[in-house]
């Protein structure tokens, strides 16, 4: 039985709280009355205290807080009912429960006790396990109590933190029904607003935003808990004023329903700056508008220089070249062999700077976006165009031509036919001793076609690369007939196209010179040449 | 050639001097007989154009322009000349060391251009090529007109 009775007590006591003794109260004057109550009640391994005499009992209650007083009615001097008179007539022990102990069964002696608040009564001989099941019950309903107490001070300690958040945190907080009326709201809402804290209470929140909203709560049945996003919104103040207000709602479930916490934070240094920003950017894009215009009006004027310089260039040389050729023509007979080689060489460098100028002019047109409209471009036709305006070339060098089939593409007919040209001229010129081979073909390629013209004359050392594209830069003599230019025309043609030239070679080995041309549907093109530089 | 006793009238506004010197040596090697007017700008060949067939001033049997001249356009030049009844057989056409831009080719034929005479840098092409196509522009205006 001992066991069992102290297994139940092991096994009641609540979760997550560490068995505690509590403390029970024996009052006897008889000494072995106590020492048997401590024996009989040692297996509930309590903590049982012992006082042998009402004052003592007292004297104990003042200190201790007692599960159980187990009480002796008849004592010397206080006995058990005036002690028990005393000990709930203190606060602190109103409410411990009191177990008489008593030899005497009489009616007028348990109408006193239980008059006193006495729980029971035991009666003399005490059977132990009657004993010990009573004062169990007792302790259980002690741990309890206790446990009561510690989620009260749970409860308390949580809201004292809910409410350090509360008024710690930097933004107006305003706790409200799902309809606005305020429930709660911490000290920044009255520094904020104006209103003091206490006639808030119980108005609606629109009073201070007036769009305020609430969030949506429910969603196909499921409750949404989430919070609604950040927005700006017109706060008022007391005193009329507004101000910009950053608002974040967020509902909580309450076992009424739902609550919404709405943190208000005043916005206006953020807006300021905002505006500032705008103000700023705005000034920006004007600046850089007006930059633009600059830069296109210079740009045409250049462009409209480039072209005037390269045609007026071109006029006047041209009358050096056939004035200094008629001349050789009709006084060849007087002239001495010093004189011939100088009117030679007149000649000679008057058509070097025509066809520099002739390049240049060339160069233009392939840079200038302008009159040459994009249209479907049959590079077969585009090749055999320039097949037929280098014939004498081909001719005299003894080149052999192949060609694949090339494809129809949306693009500018000149600038095509000017990238061959230049190309598969540079091919022919710039041979090796053996006969010229050039092999045109194309492929279908990531970003559009890539075309490829294949030579096998003296090639080019990488670090050259970059700089064959420049204008005017060549790398042979001047008895090398080109102008410098056939390979800026193509790269100025090939980026007007939206593509972009490159080239493998190694001197000895020929070259290969591919650009790539995007391949535009119809609707893209609108768009695409809208973006070309003018 | 069997017209070539017969003096045609040019009208020509070419502002290089240089360049007349050569249609002339051009006109000459195709036995041409020719009566040359020239002038050096826009402005002078609008006027004289406006003035031809009054009297003093024969209407010529051909009228070349270079495109690029001072004081206007070789384009404005056939623009008064087509308002001219007195040039209404004349042949038009343009003398130009570049190829025109689409806009000013059309603009010239629809004035009544129908040649295109390219000035080449080579001497012996110019004396050769465009003398040959004036020749040819005066022969068809003879067609034309008989």
């Amino acid at each position: 039985m001992k066991s069992a009775a102290s297994a139940s007590l092991n096994n009641s006591h609540a979760p997550g709280l560490r068995p505690e003794k509590v403390k029970i109260l024996a009052v006897d004057d008889d000494r072995d009355n106590l020492l048997a109550l401590q024996a009989i009640l040692e297996p509930l391994q309590q903590d049982l205290m012992l006082a042998e005499s009402g004052t003592d009992a007292l004297r104990l209650c003042l200190d201790h807080d007692f599960a159980a007083i187990l009480l002796d009615v008849r004592m010397p001097e206080l006995d058990g009912f005036e002690t028990a008179e005393l000990i709930r007539s203190r606060k602190r022990s109103l409410h411990t429960p009191i177990l008489f102990l008593t030899a005497y069964r009489s009616d007028e002696q348990l109408f006193r006790g239980y008059d006193l608040g006495a729980v029971d009564f035991l009666f003399k001989p005490i059977v132990p396990e009657v004993l010990q099941s009573k004062v169990n019950v007792f302790v259980q309903l002690s741990w309890s109590e206790l446990v009561v107490r510690r989620q009260a001070e749970e409860l308390a300690r949580t809201e004292r933190t809910f409410r350090a958040v509360l008024e710690g945190a930097p933004d107006a907080m305003v706790i409200t029904s799902t309809s606005g009326d305020i429930q709660l709201a911490n000290s920044r809402t009255d520094t904020m607003f104006g209103h003091s804290r206490e006639a808030l209470l119980g108005t609606n929140i629109r009073n201070l935003i007036p769009e305020w909203t609430c969030p949506e709560l429910v969603s196909g049945g499921i409750a949404m808990l989430r919070g609604a996003p950040e927005t700006r919104l017109p706060a008022t103040r007391k005193d009329g004023s507004m101000f910009p207000a950053e608002i974040t709602c967020s509902p909580f479930g309450v076992a009424e329903g739902f609550l919404v916490t709405t943190a208000i934070r005043d916005a206006t240094t953020q807006v300021e700056a905002e505006e500032r920003i705008t103000r700023i950017n705005q000034e920006l894009e004007k600046r850089v508008a007006e930059r633009t215009v600059e830069l296109t009006r210079s740009n045409e004027a250049l462009r409209q220089f480039a072209w005037a310089a390269s045609h007026d260039l071109q006029e006047p040389i041209r009358t050096v070249l056939s004035y200094s050729q008629w001349l050789s023509q009709s006084v060849t007979d007087e002239l001495d062999e010093k004189q011939q080689i100088m009117l030679r060489f007149i000649e000679q460098h008057a058509s070097r700077m025509h066809q520099l100028a002739g390049g240049l002019q060339q160069y233009i047109v392939a840079s200038e976006a302008g009159q040459q409209s994009w249209t479907a471009v049959d590079c077969n036709v585009v090749l055999k165009t320039v097949l037929s305006t280098l014939q004498e070339n081909i001719r005299d060098s003894g080149a052999v031509i192949e060609c694949d089939h090339l494809p129809v593409i949306f693009s500018i007919e000149v600038l095509m036919v000017q990238l061959f040209k230049n190309l598969i001229s540079n091919g022919i010129k710039y041979r090796s001793s053996e006969t010229p081979r050039i092999h045109i073909s194309s492929s279908r390629g990531e970003d559009g076609w890539v075309f490829s013209v294949r030579d096998n004359g003296l090639g080019i050392e990488p670090k050259y690369f970059e700089y064959i594209f420049g204008v005017f830069k060549r790398l042979h003599a001047v008895d090398h007939s080109g102008t410098g230019i056939g390979l800026a025309i193509c790269k100025a043609a090939v980026e007007r196209l939206g593509g972009r030239i490159w080239l493998e070679s190694a001197p000895g080995s020929g070259s290969v010179f591919y650009f790539c041309h995007p391949d535009l549907a119809h609707g893209q093109i609108e768009s695409s040449t809208s973006n070309l530089p003018r | 050639m069997a017209k070539s006793n017969q003096v045609r009238r040019i009208f020509l506004a070419e502002d290089n001097a240089a360049d007349v010197v050569l249609v002339r040596e051009a006109l000459d090697r195709h036995s041409v007989s020719y009566e040359l007017m020239a002038y050096p700008n826009a402005q002078a060949a609008i006027l004289a154009a406006e003035r031809c067939g009054m009297d003093g001033h024969p209407a010529p049997d051909l009228i070349l322009v270079d495109l690029n001249l001072p004081w206007g356009h070789g384009c404005d030049v056939l623009e008064a000349a087509a308002k001219n009844p007195a040039l209404n057989s004349a042949r038009k056409a343009i003398l130009s060391s570049f190829v025109g831009s689409p806009s000013d080719v059309e603009r010239a034929r629809r004035l009544g251009a129908t040649g295109f005479i390219m000035k080449p840098a080579n001497l012996e092409e110019f004396l050769d090529n465009v003398g040959r196509q004036i020749a040819h522009l005066l022969e068809s205006s003879d067609a034309a007109s008989h």
